[in-house]
């Protein structure tokens, strides 16, 4: 029976169970049992699964993958068109012209046109207008989120044992799924992006006077168009910013030259919680971070779909911090304008003035 | 030795300060566990990856609920065990509503071979003891022995008593011991008696 006993002490021992009295006990049976305490070693080793194992490595894919499945989980449900903004209260209004809109966005949409060269394969294109933005699956199983005012082409169907390719104009965030066979490419003025399996954010707006691929999972490589064909790998929460000269509305033929100097590579810094400026539009937050208030008012100037100027130029140079939702335009303007560093005004055109 | 604390602290990194740094480690530490252990309801790595993952989306989503959770690795087994059951109801559409269709190969554990202690033989021995026992003795085992889990961890997680799980693990300390007593000629065992005594 002390042999039962003897067990029992092991087990409670293993546990962490163990009591003092019952610690002076199984020393004493271990005396009586020398061959025991090898069993009492064997049961204080490490031991390991004897069938599948998940290693360091492993682990650190599983949270990775793990991080993709948050990151979707966190972003709104699939909807062909979103409409940006729209306060509440006008909500039946807006309903009106979104589904107007949703028309003409899924005629553009699905608008297919023939590439001049090689490629034989049918091209979709996606398009959103101003104020709205929209959300695909695309064949292979990536997904996109194209923000307002941009442009989208891919094929109907990716090409087996080549790369995946689309072309972007505008901003888009991607989530690509993974295939080794295929790398996914975009393609913008400016550059192009090599991705594995990843999910990024691409900023190439034909007026804007940079453009900005922000890294949140994987890894790509990004490839500028200029002479050099300089390659730039961004690891993760990392952004490559891009000076290039905007396409004004007159020179359409004006080329994207960037210099080596003037790259910048700098970090994504979280405004609050887990929001990331650089891609919280895709979560319908509006979020910048010690932004001077000259490029705030471009981004309220696309998400309210307003026309702001200012009056006094030496505004321009305030920098803001904030993540906004549900918030109207006024609301915003008023929120900032509490700080007391400026005041603002709607003319009888609708435009808005800052002082 | 156990990581009790460390968890209860990330936990509450988690919870209270919204900390995504802490809720990456919080799953580095604790995701293999878990998945072994769905894995041992579902029958499926796969599929258990994907429910430890569901499980994690779901911690962050209501993490400003979970303050009052008190302990936060019998709140994630127990999170794990439920979503798993849920699963397996959706796929084969009928009742589970205990774990009586455990799948103990999954959990399988034995000592590291050829780390001078143990040969690769007297591992495999113990392994096919832990296999020829019934399979909730092997879930109490590799959740004491391998997660470190408390009797009264174990005891909530399954429904039991404390006494049942000495119980049991008594049982499995027993016939694991007497797979390898018969083995104490084995030289690595020998090498250890002399040194010992």
């Amino acid at each position: 029976m002390d042999q039962e006993r003897l067990y029992a002490l092991l087990a409670r021992e293993m546990a962490g169970e163990l009591t003092a009295e019952e610690a002076n006990t199984l020393q004493q049976l271990l005396q009586q049992y020398p061959d025991a305490s090898y069993i009492r070693e064997v049961f204080a080793q490490n031991w390991v699964p004897a069938g599948k194992q998940y290693g360091p490595s492993q682990v650190q894919q599983l949270l990775e993958k793990h991080q993709l499945r948050l990151q979707a989980a966190s972003l709104p449900e699939e909807t062909p068109v979103t409409d940006i903004a729209p306060p509440r209260k006008v909500w039946k209004l807006y309903t009106a012209i979104a589904a107007s809109l949703l028309v003409l966005v899924s005629l553009g949409a699905w608008f297919l046109r023939q590439r001049p060269a090689q490629k034989p394969a049918p091209l979709a294109q996606l398009v959103t207008a101003k104020r709205m933005r929209s959300q695909i699956l695309l064949p292979d199983g990536s997904r996109v989120w194209l923000n307002a005012g941009s442009k989208l082409d891919y094929p109907e169907q990716f090409a087996p044992h080549s790369p995946r390719e689309v072309h972007l104009e505008g901003e888009a965030f991607f989530i690509v799924a993974a295939d080794a066979e295929r790398p996914f490419r975009v393609y913008t003025k400016a550059f192009r992006v090599h991705v594995l399996g990843t999910s990024f954010n691409v900023r190439a707006y034909p007026l804007e006077d940079s453009a900005v691929a922000s890294l949140v999972q994987g890894a790509v490589e990004v490839i500028l168009n200029n002479d050099s064909k300089q390659v730039v790998a961004l690891r993760p929460n990392e952004k490559l910013t891009i000076p290039v000269h905007p396409v004004t509305t007159e020179a359409t033929t004006a080329a994207p030259i960037p210099t080596m100097a003037a790259l910048q590579k700098s970090k994504l810094t979280l405004v609050q919680d887990s929001i990331i400026p650089e891609t919280a539009w895709v979560q319908n937050k509006l979020a910048f971070k010690h932004l001077e208030l000259e490029k705030v008012v471009v981004m309220l100037e696309e998400w309210y779909g307003v026309k702001i100027d200012f009056r006094n130029n030496n505004k321009r140079k305030l920098y803001f911090t904030g993540v906004f939702e549900t918030e109207s335009l006024e609301q915003v303007l008023n929120a900032m304008e509490n700080t007391q560093s400026f005041t603002w005004e709607k003319d009888n055109t609708g435009k808005i003035w800052i002082r | 030795m156990r990581k009790d604390e460390q968890i209860k602290s990330l936990f509450q990194r988690v919870c209270c300060d919204d900390n995504i740094q802490a809720y990456n480690e919080l799953y580095i530490a604790l995701c293999t566990r878990l998945i072994h252990f769905s894995a041992s309801i579902v029958s499926s790595f796969h599929l258990a990856e994907e429910i430890v993952s569901d499980v994690f989306i779901a911690l962050w989503q209501k993490r400003n609920d979970l303050l009052h959770v008190e302990n936060p690795v019998v709140y994630l087994y127990v999170s794990t065990k439920n979503l798993s059951l849920n699963t397996l109801q959706q796929q084969k559409r009928h009742q589970h509503h205990a774990l009586d269709h455990i799948n103990p190969d999954m959990l399988s554990i034995a000592p590291e071979a050829e780390n001078g202690m143990v040969s690769a033989e007297v591992s495999q021995k113990i392994e096919r003891a832990i296999r020829s026992l019934p399979a909730r003795c092997q879930v109490i085992f590799r959740l004491i022995k391998q997660d470190r889990l408390s009797y009264r961890e174990v005891a909530t997680l399954l429904n039991i008593s404390s006494k049942t799980v000495d119980a049991q693990l008594t049982i499995a300390v027993k016939k694991i011991s007497q797979a390898i007593r018969f083995d104490l000629s084995d030289e690595v065992a020998q090498t250890f008696l002399r040194i010992d005594s």
